[in-house]
């Protein structure tokens, strides 16, 4: 359902992507892996338009979202873009919640704004995500009361209060210590198992092996290897890889 | 001290006093109550991506926050009627002088605020596609509100005391009519009256500014 074509991205002189491509179908879990500096949150804000792109296209079931032509990026018209745009969700490395906002407004935010929003109905549905990311008496509180872990959970109930088809995660547990990032990862496994499309940037190599059904792993900004996670964690094919996941063990 | 024992003088100061501070109150009012948006109406062209817009918003912070208000006071009430050739209400001239110098340090404490707001709170209103009007009022906006309180207490206490300025075009505000009762009366008990008067009105608003900060304490 989204198809990543040769994405390419600089940052002044630096190029962080030379040409990455990725193909998501539904109910797909795919984790992007790789060393810091490799390219794979730049190529996850890239594909939910935080960055601009330097060349490469991007599809949602056939309809472009950006592509190139004639050596520049073009956009479709901003009420499609933001129709397209809609159907993917991010969740962030350190949450991004509204601080000012309680958990329920959090949640209720973006879906009031859509045209003929019905209060009730997103109250309710909202306080249903609330339960299911395990903090229903958490939704009077605001987001400085409640741990990390809770936090990002919260940005997780808030992204799928939009009803997104592919949900993305960037390094969701990285700010969070370890006991924390269980409960975060429980969520991912129970979304998972629910068969949510989910494309996670991430260091949880444990996560990556036992939950996604592709692992792609990135260095220098492009993809070294992919596959199945039995093929790239534990038989990669590239020396690359193979030094990689050795470091990983050592320590 | 025989002031105190003619209570006809005394009435008569009090209710010099009162008047002036009324006043002051009027100037300090009407400036708030324009230069408060007038200031982010400036802060948004010094943003926009305009540079014409953002060229205009930086001249006129550049001279109304680079010259002495007591000048641009001044030329508004004897330089802009001889320019345009009619007459200038006292009052008009020193509330408009007032308010377009506030507006430029209102608008630079907006700018502040606006931008000490993290980048990633414009990315997840981004990403749960909000509008840009939407993320401004609703995300950005009262963040900012939060964090500019402390430098806009300053100067909304500053300004009580900046209206004694408008002596110098005539109008009779608090300081004015004290000196006026110095002079008349040989004492100097109108100028502590003064210092009173004052004090009760910055220390009202302190206690405000104080109820309003508690306000915003909720979070973090």
């Amino acid at each position: 359902m989204l198809k990543a074509t040769n994405i390419r991205k600089k940052f002044g002189k630096l190029e962080v992507l030379k040409g990455v491509d990725l193909e998501v179908n539904k109910g797909d879990v795919i984790a992007i892996i790789g060393p810091s500096g490799s390219g794979k949150s730049t190529f996850l804000r890239c594909v939910n338009l935080l960055e601009s792109v330097d060349g490469g296209c991007l599809e949602i079931d056939g309809e472009y979202l950006f592509r190139e032509q004639g050596g520049r990026i073009i956009f479709p018209e901003p009420d499609k873009k933001r129709a397209l745009r809609k159907r993917l969700g991010m969740v962030f490395q350190d949450f991004n919640l509204f601080p000012h906002l309680s958990v329920m407004q959090n949640l209720t935010l973006a879906p009031l704004q859509e045209q003929n929003a019905d209060r009730d109905a997103i109250e309710h549905s909202c306080r249903e995500l609330l339960r299911k990311v395990g903090l229903s008496e958490k939704e009077k509180s605001y987001p400085c009361e409640l741990s990390g872990g809770q936090q990002q959970r919260v940005a997780i109930a808030r992204a799928l209060a939009l009803k997104p088809e592919i949900l993305c995660f960037d390094e969701p547990t990285s700010a969070l210590d370890p006991e924390l990032t269980g409960e975060v990862l429980a969520v991912m496994k129970q979304l998972a198992s629910e068969h949510m499309t989910m494309v996670v940037v991430t260091h949880e190599m444990g996560f990556a092996g036992e939950v996604a059904n592709e692992v792609v792993f990135m260095d220098g900004g492009v993809v070294v290897e992919r596959g199945t996670p039995s093929q790239v964690l534990r038989n990669p094919s590239q020396q690359r890889t193979r030094d990689f996941m050795s470091k990983l063990l050592t320590v | 001290m025989e002031f105190f024992q003619d209570f006809s003088k005394l009435g008569s100061l009090l209710s010099q006093m009162l008047g002036g501070s009324l006043v002051t109150l009027e100037i300090w009012a009407l400036t708030l109550v324009f230069a408060l948006p007038l200031g982010l109406l400036i802060c948004m062209m010094r943003l926009s991506k305009s540079r014409i817009l953002s060229g205009l918003s930086k001249a006129y912070i550049f001279y109304f926050r680079g010259t002495p208000l007591m000048l641009q006071l001044l030329f508004m009430f004897f330089g802009v009627p001889l320019v345009l050739g009619l007459k200038i209400d006292r009052m008009f001239a020193a509330v408009l002088a007032f308010l377009l110098n506030y507006a430029a340090y209102f608008s630079e404490i907006y700018r502040g605020g606006i931008q000490s707001i993290p980048k990633g709170q414009y990315e997840a209103a981004h990403v749960l596609g909000l509008s840009g009007k939407v993320t401004f009022t609703k995300i950005i906006l009262p963040q900012v509100v939060k964090r500019i309180l402390p430098p806009m207490g300053n100067e909304i206490i500053t300004l009580v005391k900046d209206t004694a300025l408008v002596y110098a075009i005539a109008i009779n505000e608090l300081l004015m009519e004290a000196k006026i009762v110095v002079m008349r009366e040989s004492t100097i008990v109108p100028f502590v009256a003064a210092a009173v008067f004052y004090l009760i009105m910055t220390g009202l608003l302190t206690k405000l500014l104080n109820v309003v900060e508690r306000k915003f304490a909720y979070y973090r």
